[in-house]
């Protein structure tokens, strides 16, 4: 080889470094050539089918896309007027219910050590029997049935069986959104039911603890209304003004978060009202027209009582009220004059419920409404109309029934114990020496033993039950302990009508319809109560006289179609039939303002501050009344656990994420449920950070929470939404059975429960309990 | 050649993840499970963040942000796959050729946004799950990285039906394209070209409150926020 | 008789003439920690990389870690057998080959890590077929691969001579040396073409260990990300590389030194030397690392605080705290001093340097990963068994590849050694080795 000099050294380095650097310059031309389009599968052929959402309460209209079968992406029905096209997540996780791999794929039976499959005669077959011993006995109140009470002909037909079969046992299982609502508007407008609410004009919301925006009512309406509240009106900006122990996604969201302490949100609203009829902002027309009791008030006996406004004037200033809640006086004055100010499309709302002075907080709430007459106006609280679904045909019991119908109900609801309550399957009832005297339990739609508190004895309940037969799509906590299994099929398999809660207040009805053919050997169970009636034999077939439910369900909605309003509409039943079904939905969006015989159906006629009729009840029962009880007042509420050794009070509460009453086999909704703290696949207990510094507890470490009742262990997570003496914890996991998304993690906070109720309207008094942390 | 953008309104916006949940289930989420969710390994192209901000007890902040993946117009992702694997189409998507990716990650940590995601492993779904697969979205292998494509099998799908019909897509046609955007029950939620300065997008852009996520980072996100306003 | 094949430089021919028991056991654990760590790969292949411990936001790890680490070691190499080579550096004579071996090693493990690292390795290829050369990791590619290239060359061409020197007594062995020694005669044209190639490469390497250093550190500075997106990590990197590198450079003289009784070519005098470069270097260390926090903290820019303020007294201080001991505490104590830089100073400042390092790329890494701008749950990142196997499979494959090379070749470059002894009985140069206790050596065998 030659000799390298220096110099032809240096040319070969300097030709290298500028090819090395042209090479890293000429990236740029290189990095034109494209990359080849990830390949798309392409558009497929596809239908679409409207159904009905089951996953809550509120009954939003579904729209699947079915391709070759299989459901393959679910929305919501453009049609309906509930949520138009839209759905929360959990409804948009309807395919994971649907396709749950840890469903029940038929009935079964309960054998040594497991479960063994059953074919539907068998099962039913042996019902029957057991029934038919109940009758033959001469007590068919032997018989429970304990379902969720959804407003709809499911009800109705469960309703219907009992009363031909004779057992006054139909057991609505409450929600834990249950609260005082529904009897606060009994006591005030005489009718037991949520209200509506005209959200798309209202200009002011005062919103006791009402998780506007996770769940509490027809949450996706209120998902929908809360934006067109913001921005749907120009020039128009609804202020949300959110009172609650503890700040949820809504309280987050709202102009304002004020802390309170926790069960004395009917002080603060009496001390909201006391400001507003001392500086003269009520709506004086409305008051003297439509509401009684503001004023002292004499009964038929002719003997005086105290009447609204002495009450709250002597006993609920700004600062006696500051002294109760701990919401600053000031604070109170300048929330009542912006709540008056923007009547009448101002509205007081909201879900105090699980206190022991539930009932008379949402009376205390609910009366701001009465005064700044946003009752039935535009922007305010409405009466939902009930659609007008043709009634079946009335059954007449025969002496069998008759005679079981006349024993006292197994809960005990509107006697002493439970004055207004229509439903307490809850209540602890039962003598020490006595069993529950239940033979057959029949479970629809409800879980008692993952949602009770453990002092309701649920499972001593069941163990001493002969024959405990669930319907439930799935094993649950309650359903593993169940006889027989009748699964269900899910929402998506079958036909049911879902008529809407108070919401919009003009009247829908919701079709469910199968978007799929069932998966598995599952059956409606409006389905299987007929074919149980019929095996039963007359009388109680006589009124089931149906082939199957999708019949009974037509002979309802015959009544939509002689009212002739609403849509669809249609000039014969066949062809309204068909447009039913093909929209899923049936609606009439026109509300009259002003009915007021409908809308405020008291005795006396008017928005009732002092209630006679109350009076009436609990004097019925026993109980002696003061001029108070029969006024919204603040009750001290009662807390389970002494203060010195439990020095937190529990609040629970529901994400959005949480689909009360179903098994939480969901992995799209456990991935993203915690929103707010991170959180997913796991429960945990939110606390005050300045409290957990105290305690020495870092974010993410494992604490117990501790009861009276019971303790659980969890992970603890700082949110600064909680005041120093509030500990919060999620519902949804801790579950024992359920499948293999939900099982064996978490907590379930239900176990800390204590078993108190309010003592009026019977209702579980979810958040009444104090509890301990304990350091790990 | 539009650009395709996005616009959330946050003062619309209920923080429901709804979009979250629709995406997954357009999109054919792996379904990873608990064990490696809690391993940070869940795959969710979609995701709500909330931005929380102690104060002074009763006081804090907290904000909640609907992140998809925001296709910048300067993809910092883009620069670094040393195999072109991702890369940008002509209407500003920002793509993953999943037969080509090589699963190095540098996309993943040079996203200053955190929204690429990927395959630790093979990912099934127990039966009967596969049913509720979409077929119109490709399943990824193990392996690769994958993340929001703005919904591009809607896209092109609309598209393909305009061309079909002679014309182009209408803003209104766009607006709800994306499965989030569809899904939103508050509506708070645009999809268009912003590249057409008529367009729902642009305009929104163009808003006093429009704002975008680490914006001084350079790389030109293409999903504006509305801010929330308090009154 | 082997004393009069190999003369007075007998000792360096020990290992090949010689097996003692002590090999076949080191061999066998050796290999059984390589075939444990090749256990654990395959088992991540099949599985997917969701075996070890990566996850999001932290999807590099310890192979990324080692990636740098492994490579980095190797400039300790390239510093002595072409930097100081330059720098007429006569007493590196003795170290030059097992440091080039040592960059070989490193170089190859280190890039052997990054398909470690792949979520999908048999796509492999799809960086030649696709490569995009606006990609940092398509530097490293060029970068590193002609690095290697460069470094085999480096470390075989100084080899010729002494291979030539075993084809003529090696009569056993002889096919498989001729054919290495590529007809090698000793001519004096021969050894001036020799002279020059190897002048050549020298010069050639450093600018490609300067390359590839630097593009190893703009795989990080060429991102956005916190802590990472920052000028200084070029230099940083090439002054960390020459730092482990001479390290581990003296952690290996010190064992080859007392394994194969080189302690007359590899002498206190060396090891000082190296340890006044490590001294220099520690110092050198401590300088940018108080340039770049000291850069951060002024600054106060919001998200490069997070991640600094993890590291000084967060989830990462007890990490960060030990880096500071190893890489400057322990080394600076001991190497400042001449009473304390001896043989064994300057090898415990070695491994502590090394430790330190491997900390110092973990401090890299996670830290910034781990505090991603936008809100993630709870980052965090422990390696697994596979992990860690696989690493220890690595160093257990590097110390086999010593092993069995010196069972071939001789560690020492004996033909530069005679060179310059030849020199310096001329007359003129700077110190040179001469085994004084030679002969007394060839006893110990």
């Amino acid at each position: 080889m030659a000799q390298l000099t220096r110099r032809a050294f240096l040319k070969l380095a300097a030709a290298t470094a500028a090819a090395g650097g042209l090479y890293k310059l000429g990236m740029i031309r290189l990095d034109s050539l494209a990359a080849p389009e990830a390949a798309l599968p392409g558009p497929v052929a596809d239908r679409r089918l409207l159904g009905t959402c089951h996953l809550c309460a509120g009954g939003c209209g579904l729209s699947g896309r079915i391709v070759d079968g299989r459901l393959i992406k679910l929305d919501g029905n453009p049609f309906h007027p509930n949520n138009q096209g839209k759905l929360c997540p959990k409804g948009q996780a309807g395919q994971q219910v649907l396709y749950d791999p840890d469903r029940l794929k038929g009935p079964m039976r309960r054998v040594e050590g497991g479960w063994q499959q059953v074919s539907w005669d068998e099962a039913l077959s042996e019902i029957a029997d057991a029934l038919r011993g109940l009758r033959a006995s001469g007590h068919p109140e032997r018989l429970a049935f304990l379902h969720d009470g959804k407003r709809g002909p499911t009800s109705d037909l469960i309703a219907r069986f009992c009363r031909a079969f004779g057992t006054p046992n139909d057991l609505h299982a409450p929600r834990h959104s249950a609260d005082g609502t529904g009897l606060a508007h009994w006591v005030s407008q005489g009718w037991n039911d949520h209200a509506a609410y005209d959200w798309e004009n209202t200009d002011y919301f005062l919103c006791f603890g009402g998780a506007f925006l996770e769940a509490w009512q027809p949450l996706t309406r209120q998902l929908r209304a809360y934006a067109r509240m913001r921005r749907g009106r120009p020039g128009r900006r609804a202020r949300i003004v959110q009172i609650e122990p503890r700040a949820s996604v809504t309280a987050t969201k709202a102009d304002e978060w004020i802390p309170i302490r926790p069960g004395t949100e009917g002080a603060l609203a009496l001390g909201i009202a006391h400001v507003i009829i001392r500086e003269g902002l009520y709506d004086a027309d409305f008051v003297a027209e439509h509401v009684f009791g503001f004023d002292d008030w004499s009964d038929q006996a002719g003997q005086q009582h105290m009447g609204f406004r002495s009450l709250v004037l002597r006993d609920y200033s700004p600062g006696q009220v500051a002294q109760i809640t701990g919401v600053p006086a000031e604070t109170i004055r300048r929330l009542a004059r912006e709540f008056a100010a923007a009547r009448p499309a101002a509205v007081a709302a909201g879900d105090v419920g699980g206190y022991t002075n539930s009932l008379y907080s949402q009376w205390a709430i609910h009366a701001l409404n009465a005064l700044v007459g946003s009752i039935d106006a535009p922007g305010g609280v409405l009466r939902q109309v009930e659609p007008p679904l043709a009634p079946w045909p009335e059954v007449v019991p025969d002496e069998i029934a008759a005679r079981g119908l006349a024993q006292p109900r197994v809960d005990g609801a509107g006697g002493p114990g439970a004055p207004l309550a229509e439903h307490a399957p809850h209540r602890r009832t039962e003598e020490p020496e006595a069993p529950w005297p239940v033979d057959v339990l029949f479970l629809y739609h409800s879980n008692p033993l993952y949602d009770d508190p453990p002092g309701v004895g649920w499972a001593e309940r069941l163990a001493n039950t002969r024959l405990v037969v669930s319907f439930s799509p799935y094993l649950d906590e309650t359903s593993a302990l169940a006889d027989l299994l009748l699964p269900d099929c899910t929402y998506l398999e079958k036909w049911f009508l879902e008529p809407l809660e108070p919401s919009l207040g003009y009247p829908a009805v919701g079709l469910g319809r199968p978007l799929v053919e069932p998966l598995y050997d599952t059956r409606n169970t409006g389905d299987v109560l007929i074919q149980l009636a019929r095996a039963l034999g007359d009388p109680i077939a006589a009124a089931f006289p149906w082939p199957h439910f999708v019949a009974a369900l037509e002979e309802r909605v015959k009544g939509l179609y002689q009212s002739g309003r609403g849509l669809p509409t249609a000039e014969s039943w066949e062809a309204f039939w068909a447009e039913f079904q093909s929209r899923a939905v049936w609606y009439d969006p026109q509300y009259e303002f002003g009915q007021w015989e409908r809308v405020l159906a008291t005795p006396s006629g008017r928005f009732e501050l002092a209630s006679p009729q109350l009076k009436a009840r609990l004097e019925a029962v026993g109980l002696r009344v003061t001029d108070q009880d029969l006024l919204p007042h603040f009750v001290p509420p009662a807390f389970e656990g002494e203060e010195a050794a439990y020095p937190f009070t529990l609040r629970t509460f529901k994400p959005i994420t949480y689909a009360e009453r179903w098994n939480g086999n969901i992995p799209w909704l456990q991935e993203i449920y915690g929103l707010h703290v991170q959180e997913r696949w796991d429960s945990w207990v939110e606390l005050n950070p300045e409290t957990a510094h105290e305690l020495g507890i870092r974010d993410g470490e494992r604490v117990r929470v501790e009861s009276v009742a019971g303790s659980i262990e969890l992970r603890a997570r700082l949110w600064p939404g909680t005041p120093p003496d509030v500990v919060s914890i999620p519902l949804g996991h801790g579950r024992a059975a359920g499948g293999r998304w939900s099982e064996g993690f978490g907590a379930n906070p239900n176990a800390l429960l204590a078993a108190l109720a309010d003592p009026l309207s019977g209702e579980l008094a979810t958040q009444s309990t104090r509890v301990r942390i304990v350091k790990l | 050649m539009p650009r395709w953008g996005m616009v959330i309104d946050l003062d619309k916006c209920t923080a429901c993840q709804a979009c979250s949940v629709a995406c997954m289930a357009e999109n054919n989420a792996p379904l990873v499970g608990r064990d490696e969710s809690l391993h940070n390994r869940a795959i969710t192209w979609h995701y709500v963040l909330p931005e929380v901000e102690e104060g002074d007890y009763p006081y804090f902040h907290a904000r909640f942000l609907p992140r998809p993946c925001f296709h910048c117009a300067e993809p910092p992702c883009v620069k670094v796959c040393p195999v072109g694997a991702t890369y940008v189409d002509e209407e500003g998507l920002v793509l993953v050729n999943y037969d080509r990716c090589i699963g190095c990650k540098y996309c993943v940590t040079s996203c200053p946004y955190g929204v690429r995601y990927v395959n630790w492993r093979h990912y099934h779904w127990p039966e009967p799950m596969e049913q509720y697969l979409n077929p119109e979205v490709p399943l990824r292998p193990e392996g690769v990285v994958e993340k929001c494509t703005f919904c591009i099998h809607r896209l092109r799908r609309a598209q393909e039906e305009a061309a079909a019909q002679g014309r182009q897509l209408t803003d209104a046609e766009l607006v709800l394209l994306p499965a989030c955007n569809q899904a939103c029950p508050a509506s708070a939620r645009y999809f268009g070209d912003l590249d057409d300065p008529e367009s729902t997008v642009s305009r929104l852009a163009r808003n006093p409150r429009a704002f975008r996520v680490l914006e001084d980072l350079g790389t030109e996100p293409c999903v504006y926020y509305l801010a929330e306003e308090k009154n | 008789m082997e004393r009069e094949r190999f003369g007075k430089h007998a000792v360096l021919f020990e290992p090949l003439l010689h097996t003692r028991p002590a090999f076949y056991l080191a061999v066998a654990i050796l290999v059984l920690v390589f075939l444990w760590g090749a256990v654990a790969y395959i088992y991540q292949f099949t599985t997917g990389l969701g075996a070890t411990g990566l996850n999001l936001p932290i999807p590099w790890g310890v192979y990324i870690i080692n990636f740098i680490f492994f490579i980095a070691i190797g400039f300790g190499g390239t510093l002595t057998s072409a930097i100081l080579r330059i720098f007429n550096a006569q007493w590196r004579t003795p170290i030059t080959r097992a440091a080039e071996l040592i960059t070989v090693c490193g170089v190859i493990f280190g890039t052997i890590n990054v398909v470690f690292a792949l979520a999908k390795p048999e796509r492999l290829l799809n960086l030649f077929f696709y490569m995009r050369p606006r990609s940092p990791l398509i530097w490293d590619v060029t970068a590193i691969g002609s690095y290697l290239v460069l470094s085999l060359i480096y470390l075989y061409l100084p080899m010729i001579p002494d291979i030539a020197r075993l084809r003529d007594t090696f009569p056993r062995r002889k096919r498989f040396y001729r054919f290495l020694a590529l007809g090698w005669t000793g001519s004096e044209k021969q050894k001036k073409l020799l002279e020059r190639v190897i002048g050549l490469l020298a010069v050639l390497m450093i600018p490609t260990a300067v390359a590839v250093h630097s593009v190893l550190a703009w795989i990080f500075s060429m991102t956005i990300r916190p802590m990472w997106h920052s000028t200084i990590f070029g230099p940083y990197f090439i002054m960390g590389a020459v730092f482990s590198g001479i390290g581990a450079l003296i952690v290996v003289m010190a064992i080859l030194r007392r394994l194969l009784h080189l302690e007359d070519y590899l002498k206190p005098l060396h090891f000082n030397n190296m340890g006044i470069l490590l001294l220099v270097m520690s110092i050198a260390w401590l300088y940018f690392t108080v340039a770049e926090y000291l850069t951060v903290f002024y600054g106060n820019e919001h998200s490069e605080m997070v991640v600094f303020w993890a590291k000084l007294t967060g989830e990462f201080a007890p990490h960060f705290w030990a880096q500071v001991l190893t890489c400057f505490v322990i080394p600076f104590a001991l190497l400042i001093s001449r009473r304390t830089r001896t043989i064994a100073g300057t090898v415990i400042a070695g491994i502590s340097v090394v430790i330190g390092m491997w900390l110092e790329r973990y401090l890299i890494l996670i830290p910034t990963l781990g505090r991603p701008m936008l809100p993630y749950p709870q980052p965090s990142y422990t390696p697994n068994w596979i992990e860690w196997s696989v690493m220890a499979a690595c160093v257990a494959a590097i110390a086999l590849i010593f092993v069995i090379f010196a069972k071939f070749f001789p560690l020492v470059s004996v033909w530069e050694i005679e060179e310059e002894e030849a020199h310096a009985a001329a007359g003129g140069h700077q110190e040179a080795v001469a085994p004084a206790k030679g002969e007394a050596l060839a006893d110990a065998s």
